[in-house]
């Protein structure tokens, strides 16, 4: 333990030393501050702070990764190449401890430089609206919508398999089907009505009424608030391009029961279509087991359209689950999960690899790593044909690659939404525990069988 | 355990990307090195002794063969913990000073703060470089990287010493040093291994060599019974009159014997030390490292108050006058010097001072004399310039005979 911790300082000392952490150091040091100032994203206080949390910390991210590859693969390729190793190696030793040593040194390189600068954005961020003297609206907005954690919640996937079923049986019956869909396959018909009748579980008639129901909706206190956010499609537009609208929010099983307990809110509104609206509700609509029910209604005498709710982002409902300052945790730690990857990785291209193609080997991943939805996309989209083939080789070490994009931090931070416990588990638990043990592995492997003064004649 | 480090026909081949062009680095090699003895391993450029150092201490696998050092593996920390290893250049970390670097190899043999400490403040003023302890080893001259390659070596205390040409890189005081410090960690029951082509070193200080040539021990044996040349005799006086000389001439004359009279010349050694000393004595600044002969005198006596080293070893410690008097811890040589420290140096290159000579150190009978060593397999093996005085390699030494078994 004594020798994996004096390696560890060793290295900490040779990126100082060697003035390769200073330059990752000022170039954040210098940027992160013009950054805060000459961002103004779409003018708005709110513009202004998403713009910067999101280019700072990944900006932050990306130097950290560069530096945690370069400085992994360059403490044990220089060692290697300027001999040193010679007289570390022949000291009571053993190679792992050697590897865990320079792993120890590189995560405590990347936890320090971690802690500095995302302390430096956070204060950035913070102080922000107070210094730019923003106007009491924009800090009320910045409160409910940046400086929050919110959970959202959709409404899944409704199973609507038995209700296709049924149309297709009346249709078949009325004869209908032969009509409409002559000489077309089963499954495509059936594809086609199961489309039809999740729109129609979207849209709304004029007089028409739609209800969700959630469950397990948990804000973080009775005093805030939920936030409705929703976005109109429209079969005709309307004369002013507005929808007027009834919206009711609460418990609506009281209503059958008649037993009042919580509030139920309604909210006349007339907004305007293809744009995100959110409405605030107070949080104590929602029941004590955590259901909330929310409904719509197409009013009849001033619209004239059937309203239609996009899928995925036609509507969500938004509550405050947790703090900013957590939530900016987490994302810094996400970060970190991403540094000690890279860190396993650097250590396992050095134990076979001599410095530039290490370092080319790391980039590469890296850089797949960022783009990795992209790339798995197109492989199984390419693979459709040999399947099978594709689900044995190349399949699961497209798996292996590191999947930056899908779990990037920064865009919980921008949108204030909430970074679940779960899938920060997950990210932990995936790229930590399984992908880097797995190349710090494969690393001990190389590195313990390779003959460190080996001479090849040529 | 009677062998140190004995090997069983290792071999070691190097071979191109695709296995061919092979190289015998080290063909069938059967090392055996006793306990507490000083082994030189010689042989020209390539013939295989660093490797054999590398495959010893687990830097390279042997093709072939087998190995065993201290009774174990090298690579067992069990084991390592007692080697100290000096390879043919200090590889040091550049962004490091002395005293870190040092400090980093003790942690690494998990040494205590309070003994590191103390080892490294020791070991620093022994290679003399505790002005220069806190400057970036980067900056370091190559002497001044193998003094420290030389202090990390000693740090553990070692059972067993490693040496890949311990004194190349090195001026002749440091050269004495490393000499001295080797016949003082012998005679406290050391073993010491060193590989090197400049015979001058290792004739002073093995007992045993053996010489390599394409991988393969070429001749081995005892220092002395290699190189005695049983037909000849050496005869060194003091100063006595030409009518003197002229008789010894009669009586050799009559055994039916040549015989040759000269005045032996100082060591360039000798001289260059006895300057060194005068001008550190008149405090002349220097960057570098500072030049003692304190090596040996620093083990043996100092070492009974402060220094750990001396402590841990079992052997019995040298005799020494007063060690609370730094002059008299000196070698005789220096200690003659000093009292002449004032003189005119330059006037010395050219006197013969046969009286300390001769009272110091009788004539070695393992002088070589020129003709005959251009027959030794030495000599069509090394490149090294051959010094002409090998043999007084023990003028300056105290001890005497390097002989410690």
């Amino acid at each position: 333990m004594r020798s994996i911790w004096a390696v560890a300082i060793n290295t900490v000392k040779q990126a100082f030393r060697l003035k390769i952490a200073a330059v990752f150091v000022i170039l954040l040091i210098v940027l992160l501050p013009i950054m805060g100032f000459s961002m103004t994203g779409d003018g708005t206080a709110q513009g202004r702070l998403q713009a910067f949390v999101s280019y700072g910390l990944s900006l932050t991210s990306l130097l950290l990764c560069l530096f945690t590859i370069i400085v992994s693969v360059y403490s044990l390729t220089n060692d290697i190449k300027q001999k040193q190793i010679y007289m570390v190696l022949t000291k009571p030793i053993r190679r792992f401890e050697l590897i865990f040593g320079k792993l120890l040194g590189v995560v405590i390189l990347d936890i320090a430089l971690l802690t500095v600068f995302s302390v430096l954005i956070y204060t950035i961020v913070i102080y922000t609206p107070r210094l730019s003297g923003a106007s009491a609206e924009e800090t009320a907005q910045l409160k409910n919508e940046f400086y929050t954690a919110r959970a959202s919640l959709t409404p899944g996937e409704v199973d609507v398999a038995g209700e296709v079923e049924k149309l297709y049986q009346k249709l078949d019956e009325s004869g209908q089907l032969e009509q409409m869909y002559k000489g077309i396959r089963r499954a495509n018909i059936i594809a086609e009505l199961t489309r039809r009748v999740k729109l129609r579980r979207r849209a709304a008639a004029p007089g028409q009424e739609l209800i969700w129901e959630f469950r397990d909706v948990k804000p973080l206190s009775k005093d805030e608030s939920l936030f409705i956010r929703f976005k109109y499609e429209v079969s005709v537009n309307p004369p002013d391009l507005h929808v007027y609208s009834a919206w009711a929010a609460g418990d609506y099983r009281q209503v059958h029961s008649g037993k009042i307990e919580t509030p139920i809110e309604t909210f006349e509104r007339k907004d305007l279509i293809r744009t995100f609206h959110e409405i605030e509700v107070s949080a104590n609509v929602v029941a004590e087991d955590g259901f909330l029910s929310i409904s719509f209604l197409n009013v009849p005498q001033l619209n004239n359209t059937v309203v239609i709710f996009p899928p995925d982002d036609g509507l969500e409902v938004l509550y405050k689950a947790d703090t900013f300052g957590s939530n900016f945790i987490k994302a810094v730690f996400l970060i970190l999960f991403r540094l000690v990857f890279l860190a396993c990785l650097g250590l396992m291209a050095s134990s076979f690899l001599s410095m530039p193609v290490a370092i080319l080997l790391c980039l590469l991943i890296f850089f797949t790593g960022t783009i990795s939805g992209f790339i798995i996309e197109s492989f199984e989209y390419l693979s459709k044909d040999i399947s099978l083939l594709y689900s044995y080789t190349v399949g699961p070490m497209v798996k292996l690659l590191p999947q930056f994009d899908k779990f990037n931090p920064t865009k919980f931070l921008v949108s204030g939404r909430l970074l679940s416990w779960s899938l920060f588990a997950r990210v932990g638990a995936v790229m930590v525990c399984i992908k880097s043990v797995l190349l710090l592995l494969l690393a001990l492997l190389f590195f313990s069988y390779r003959e460190i003064a080996k001479a090849v004649i040529r | 355990m009677e062998y140190a480090i004995e090997t069983f026909s290792l071999t070691k081949v190097f071979s191109d990307l695709w296995g061919r062009n092979k190289v015998y680095a080290v063909a069938d090699l059967n090392l055996r090195i006793r306990e507490n003895e000083v082994f030189g391993l010689l042989g020209p450029n390539g013939s295989g002794k660093t490797t054999t150092l590398k495959v010893l201490l687990g830097l390279l696998y042997p093709t072939k063969g087998k190995y065993v050092v201290l009774g174990g593996d090298s690579t067992d920390p069990k084991i390592s913990a007692r080697i100290g290893f000096m390879p043919e250049e200090s590889y040091l970390y550049r962004y490091l000073s002395a005293r870190e670097t040092l400090d980093f190899y003790g942690r690494l043999f998990g040494l205590k703060r309070q003994v590191r400490k103390m080892r490294i403040e020791a070991l620093l003023d022994m290679v003399g470089l505790k002005a220069a302890a806190n400057r970036a080893v980067g900056t370091f001259s190559k002497g001044m990287a193998r003094r420290i390659g030389l202090a990390q070596a000693l740090i553990n205390d070692p059972d067993l010493l490693i040496l890949d040409e311990p004194t190349t890189g090195l001026d002749p005081i440091g050269t004495r040093q490393i000499k001295d410090l080797i016949l003082e960690l012998a005679k406290r029951g050391k073993t010491i291994l060193l590989c090197s082509h400049l015979l001058a070193d290792v004739e002073d200080v093995c007992d045993r060599i053996a010489i390599l040539y394409g991988g393969r021990i070429q001749s081995e044996g005892k220092v002395k019974e290699l190189l005695v040349q049983t037909d000849k005799r050496e005869i060194t006086t003091g100063r006595i009159s030409d009518a003197a000389v002229e008789k010894i001439k009669q009586i050799v004359r009559q055994e039916q014997a040549e015989c040759v009279v000269s005045s032996p010349m100082d060591k360039l050694e000798t001289f260059f030390i006895r300057t060194v000393t005068a001008a550190q004595q008149q405090a002349t600044p220097t960057s570098g490292a500072v030049s003692t002969t304190r090596i040996g005198g620093f083990l043996s006596s100092e070492g009974t108050q402060k220094n750990i080293l001396d402590r841990l070893v079992s052997a019995p410690q040298p005799e020494q006058p007063s060690s609370a008097e730094p002059a008299t811890k000196e070698p005789v040589v220096v200690e003659t010097t000093q009292t002449k420290a004032d003189e005119q140096l330059l006037d010395k290159l050219t006197r013969v001072e046969r009286t300390e000579t001769v009272t110091k150190e009788p004539a070695n009978p393992k002088l070589l004399e020129p003709e005959q060593t251009k027959k030794n397999i030495l000599d069509e093996l090394t490149d090294a310039p051959k010094n002409k005085n090998t043999g007084e390699g023990h003028s300056g030494n105290p001890d005497g005979d390097p002989g410690n078994a």
